[in-house]
């Protein structure tokens, strides 16, 4: 019965002279330089470049120097040219309050309807003004621009 | 006006003066009269007797008599532009940036 039904399968065999060998081996990454070698170099390349870093500092400070003389020397110059400005608007504001309380009843230039603001001064004493004060006759665009600053700070 | 505490100790004064115009704050002048008038004469006659220094540091305190000009005269300004009185570059006197 076996032999009466010879069918010839196709079976999956090996190919003929077998399998070519498995390469199992490991394959490590190519290095190009040992490990002390590379810290030589890293040794060696922070060497150079710490030597020009330091040329290079020497002129940053030299420069630092100069920067802050030359900001310390303009300064008083620039404290005294505020400060003229500064008197020169408290003459143009008391000119302007008097030329615009002029019909206004009871009201004396630099006091409140004839209440001086400090009474134990004499009359002519300087009162600073606050920043109210000082803009009191300004147009809207310059007290937005200052206003914040001012009383924030 | 300055209250002191019911129970005054060493450790009471000890935070006592911590806020004050005495490290070249701004009142500084009309503090200090204030203060030695009211140690002179106490708290309750000081009430009376030194109500002028008072005012003085009151007013350096709060600057309110100052801003009550600049409102008037804000008020003054706004009135006579409405008015027509003022126009043009009459309108503002502005300072210059940075001066004050």
């Amino acid at each position: 019965m076996a032999e009466a039904c010879q069918i010839i399968r196709k079976q999956d065999l090996p190919p003929p002279g077998g399998y070519r060998p498995i390469p199992f081996k490991r394959i490590p990454a190519k290095s190009y330089f040992s490990g002390f070698t590379w810290i030589a170099g890293y040794i060696g390349v922070t060497a150079i470049s710490s030597y020009l870093y330091y040329l290079n500092y020497k002129q940053i400070v030299k420069n630092k120097i100069e920067m802050r003389s030359a900001k310390m020397a303009i300064y008083p110059m620039l404290l005294a040219e505020r400060d003229r400005e500064y008197m020169k608007q408290l003459r143009r504001n008391r000119d302007a309050e008097a030329e615009l309380m002029r019909d206004v009843p009871g009201w004396e230039v630099g006091t409140y309807y004839g209440e001086r603001v400090y009474k134990l001064l004499p009359p002519d004493a300087l009162v600073e003004p606050i920043f109210h004060e000082y803009y009191a006759h300004t147009e809207p665009s310059a007290w937005d621009k200052k206003v914040d600053l001012r009383l924030w700070s | 006006m300055s209250i002191s505490p019911f129970l005054r100790s060493p450790f009471t004064d000890f935070t006592g003066g911590m806020v004050s115009h005495q490290l070249l704050g701004a009142c500084q002048k009309q503090e200090i009269r204030y203060m030695d008038c009211l140690e002179a004469y106490g708290l309750d006659r000081g009430r009376v007797k030194c109500e002028h220094l008072f005012h003085d540091f009151h007013e350096c305190q709060t600057k309110t008599l100052q801003y009550k000009r600049f409102a008037a005269m804000r008020k003054e300004r706004e009135r006579q532009i409405a008015e027509g009185k003022l126009t043009g570059d009459k309108k503002y006197v502005t300072p210059r940036i940075d001066s004050y």
